[in-house]
């Protein structure tokens, strides 16, 4: 067969496992072709079938895909560990364009899980800070135990502006309780129409944090959001993320607001 | 080429035909339907002219021969996949001209949308098509409104007469290594419907508003979402993926995929447990303004061609035309 | 008036309450009637009757206010009626020869209802021609469905009828219907192994839910139709009990010639002093046990393949006399 066929996954080594909360483990993985943040890869996972999972790093040889826990029959990959072979294929998705927020303000939101799909631009300005006029980055979380890339934090915080809450009060925790969109009020943006905004988490709070900045004068052409959807192909056939006209798959998961504000599921 | 032949030179057409390719017609499966003695006309691999049905609407459309509703992708072992075999022959396949239509449909998604469907493309381009022409038009027909009562571009075209079958050879493939006698020769017109009892207006100036209406709301309580409206509809494509282990250690087995509906419950379950559209008049209005709207925004063009076997197999009686015909009143009305 | 009551009774008319008034009881095989033959029940209660009928448990018709003299012309006017219905007739034109079996009742069956498995009055009809007119005391019903709307399981003899689902593994898309329509109205026989279905025999009782609620025709109806044979179930005075089964999945042709069989059964066992010499068959069987009824029961049944006979039956029921 000369044609490609785009649903034989590749093996992949592991190079290694790095637990990140008790659900969530990330998995780095040998790889070295391009790859966008934002994008995401159709990853094999024992018993339960492929799963599209984003892209939580990208290294000059490596990638890493943060997976959740979620039912029984997922757990059999966190026994996996480096040497190895996960089956992938991807990336998938358009990702985000960097070239949009250089020069700019930054403000990335983002919440629990979905702080993996924005990660690799957290990274990308945490090491290139004079890249953008500023970054502020804006992390929530249900609980202690839910922070995701907690060595990650240490870096980002040397070089950009973080913010961290957490849903409820806990005790031992002095820092900020409440949701994203709460700390976005209070935020000090310098030129809010020129201002490039990030909102990745749950549906809910994709709603709430955008309509925040809205309110604080950010042009909606200038917020981007990254959906998350059931995926069965990765490739617009399977139909489970169509939205509207859109396939998050395909046309997303990175949408821009203004199209993103209008997709009914 | 026109012909008009005897019901048994059309045998031995159909004959020299089946060595070549599978030949997939609506044929009777008696006694198959939902109900006891009830009969069902759906797809089989037919090899004589009396297995064709020509005088009912299929119950089922002509995509599960291309489209199997479960297809294996590929076989895996704890560190190989292979691919699982494609079909070994060609296919001829008997359908009307809205299902004709419909594959126009079917190839937006599974060749035109951006990334080609291996295993949709390596079946699809193996296959002639034998369109069945039709004298009149079915309960919940409406493929006039849908400009789907006509079509080119087919491979053959077929009616029955009360003692002799008329066909016209396009695809010249499907004359070879037969030879036609002088008198078999025919000028003929093909039987469209040009008028239907069923009618639907899709207004010209729709708009996403219409998503906002209470017109779904009823919906919700007459859809037991079954998802009939989907297996039957010939332009439905939706599938999901199926993993299977043979062994307990999981790590060899099948990747499969499957029909989906996204009227069925789980179509938009995630693992994180997030889900979209619980209610079931959002289903209803996801699935129906895929059908007129939102498919064309992307295509040019209606997916929906009228064939109305949604309408025809829902057990609650939900009509997909009189649902299209109440968009025009529903438009920016809360 | 001189009149032979046992006579009366057995022309199918009543002796009523009301001195010199019968009534006329026009059995309906299965409960299929046609409009032209409910005319003539109309007709013959407007000219001989009160302009009354009355619709009976067993699918009849009772047509009261009728004159004892006045039985020939109504016998007359039933002819037609016997005719079109098929029933057994000694001499045309003497009325309906009736007897201790009773009219063979069926639910609507799969003339109209979805739930059905067979045409119930088809076989409510063939029963009645083979075992029609007899003065044994015999109950016999067919249902459509495990439903068992027309209380098959409150006759001697009942048949409930049955399909054995057939599955098409590659066409099922796991939508689970059929599981849950299994596990909500019957008997959990479905279970799901690696995302498609696996149907426990054993605990399948044969209503053809799954097939009804599957959207992909991966569920099918066999050809072969089953039956679940329930036997020994009464009302009455002493006993009244639910009847149990004998057969499971066993064919038609076996049921009819099991029914035929038992009215030799009772023949022979039937105790004559009874009262007015009659004698329900489940209290011969009572007397007998069930393995001599099974015995004569089986007599030259072939059974088919499926067919799955029960060891032993034990019925319950409620004892009069026995509680308070």
């Amino acid at each position: 067969m000369c044609d490609r066929n785009e649903y034989i996954p590749s093996a992949y080594e592991i190079k290694d496992v790095v637990k990140q909360t008790d659900a969530e483990y990330t998995f780095r993985v040998a790889y070295s072709a391009d790859v966008k943040p934002g994008q995401f890869f159709e990853v094999s996972i024992p018993k339960f079938g492929e799963s599209p999972i984003s892209i939580s790093e990208i290294g000059p040889d490596y990638i890493d895909l943060t997976i959740r826990k979620v039912g029984r029959v997922t757990s059999e990959i966190f026994t996996y560990t480096g040497g190895d072979k996960l089956f992938m294929r991807g990336p998938y998705g358009n990702g985000f364009d960097l070239d949009v927020f250089k020069g700019k303000e930054l403000i990335v939101a983002a919440g629990g899980t979905g702080v993996s799909p924005v990660k690799p631009v957290i990274d990308y300005f945490a090491a290139n800070p004079g890249e953008v006029t500023s970054c502020k980055v804006l992390l929530g979380y249900k609980s202690q135990q839910d922070i995701l890339f907690k060595n990650s934090l240490a870096n980002w915080t040397s070089s950009l502006d973080v913010s961290l809450t957490l849903d409820r009060a806990e005790e031992g925790y002095g820092g900020r309780v409440g949701f994203v969109s709460a700390l976005v009020p209070g935020l000090d943006i310098a030129n809010p129409p020129e201002a490039q905004v990030i909102v990745v988490g749950p549906p809910a709070m994709i709603t709430s944090t955008a309509k925040e900045f809205l309110n604080r004068g950010i042009a909606i052409s200038n917020i981007w959001i990254s959906l998350e959807r059931r995926m069965c192909c990765g490739i617009g056939k399977c139909g489970h993320c169509r939205i509207n006209d859109q396939y998050v798959c395909l046309d997303g998961p990175v949408f821009n607001y203004e199209k993103g504000v209008n997709l009914v599921d | 080429m026109g012909l008009v032949l005897s019901a048994s030179r059309f045998g031995k057409l159909m004959e020299e035909w089946s060595k070549k390719y599978d030949i997939y017609a609506p044929a009777l499966f008696e006694g198959s339907g939902p109900f006891s003695d009830t009969d069902q006309v759906r797809y089989a691999k037919v090899t004589s002219l009396e297995e064709i049905v020509f005088d009912k609407k299929s119950n089922y459309p002509f995509k599960e021969a291309i489209l199997p509703i479960t297809q294996v992708l590929f076989y895996f072992t704890e560190d190989e996949v292979r691919e699982a075999a494609p079909r070994g022959r060609d296919a001829v396949i008997f359908l009307r001209s809205c299902d004709f239509n419909a594959l126009r449909s079917l190839d937006a998604i599974y060749i035109r949308n951006v990334i080609e469907d291996h295993y949709y493309k390596g079946v699809r381009e193996r296959a002639k098509f034998v369109v069945m022409g039709c004298e009149s038009s079915f309960d919940n027909c409406f493929c006039v409104d849908m400009e789907t009562n006509t079509c080119s571009g087919y491979d053959a075209y077929i009616h029955l007469e009360a003692d002799s079958v008329t066909l016209d050879i396009v695809n010249p493939e499907l004359a070879d290594s037969f030879s036609f006698e002088s008198g078999e020769n025919a000028q003929i017109t093909p039987k469209f419907v040009t008028a239907t009892t069923t009618r639907v207006n899709i207004p010209g100036n729709l708009d996403a508003s219409v998503a906002g209406s209470d017109m779904w709301d009823e919906y919700h309580t007459r859809c037991t979402s079954c998802g009939r409206c989907n297996f039957v509809c010939p332009t439905c494509t939706c599938f999901s993926m199926q993993d299977v282990s043979y062994t307990d250690n999981g790590k060899c087995g099948e990747r499969r995929r499957v029909w989906a509906s996204c009227q069925v419950d789980g179509f938009t379950d995630m693992a994180g447990g997030h889900s979209f559209r619980a209610n079931k008049g959002q289903r209803t209005r996801y699935r129906v303004l895929h059908k007129v709207y939102d498919f064309k925004k992307r295509n040019g063009y209606h997916m929906c061609v009228g064939c109305g076997r949604c309408s025809d197999a829902c057990q609650e009686y939900i009509s997909f035309s009189a649902c299209v015909n109440k968009l025009e009143k529903a438009m920016g009305v809360k | 008036m001189d009149i032979n009551v046992k006579k009366v009774k057995k022309n199918a008319f009543r002796v009523t309450k009301h001195r010199g008034l019968t009534a006329s009881r026009v059995r309906v095989p299965g409960g299929d009637i046609t409009s032209e033959q409910l005319r003539i029940v109309a007709e013959i209660a407007d000219k001989y009757g009160n302009g009354k009928a009355h619709i009976t448990t067993r699918q009849g018709f009772e047509i009261p206010g009728i004159k004892y003299e006045d039985m020939p012309k109504v016998n007359e006017m039933l002819q037609p009626l016997i005719d079109q219905l098929g029933i057994n007739q000694d001499t045309p034109g003497t009325g309906y020869t009736s007897a201790g079996t009773r009219n063979i009742t069926a639910c609507i069956g799969n003339r109209v209802c979805p739930f059905a498995n067979v045409e119930t009055s088809r076989i409510a009809k063939r029963i009645d021609k083979a075992v029609f007119p007899h003065d044994l005391h015999f109950k016999i019903a067919i249902t459509g469905c495990p439903n068992d709307c027309v209380k098959a399981r409150m006759h001697d003899f009942g048949l409930i009828a049955a399909t054995m689902p057939q599955y098409e593994r590659d066409r099922c898309i796991s939508c689970y219907a059929c599981e849950k329509a299994c596990r909500l109205k019957a008997t959990q026989a479905l279970k799901i192994v690696n995302e498609r279905i696996e149907r426990e025999h054993t605990k399948c009782i044969g209503c053809g839910e799954c097939v009804l609620n599957c959207p992909t025709r991966a569920w099918t109806r066999s050809k072969q139709r089953y039956f679940r044979l329930a036997i020994m179930g009464r009302t009455g005075k002493k006993n009244p009990r639910l009847a149990e089964d004998f057969l499971l999945w066993a064919d038609e042709d076996s049921c009819v010639q099991i029914i035929k069989n038992t009215y030799k059964y009772v023949t022979n066992y039937i105790n004559l002093g009874a009262p007015g010499g009659k004698e329900h068959i489940g209290y011969i069987v009572d007397r007998t046990g069930f393995h001599e009824f099974k015995k004569w029961a089986l007599e030259d049944v072939k059974l088919g393949p499926d067919t799955i006979v029960k060891e032993h039956v034990n019925w319950g029921g409620i004892r009069y006399g026995l509680h308070y």
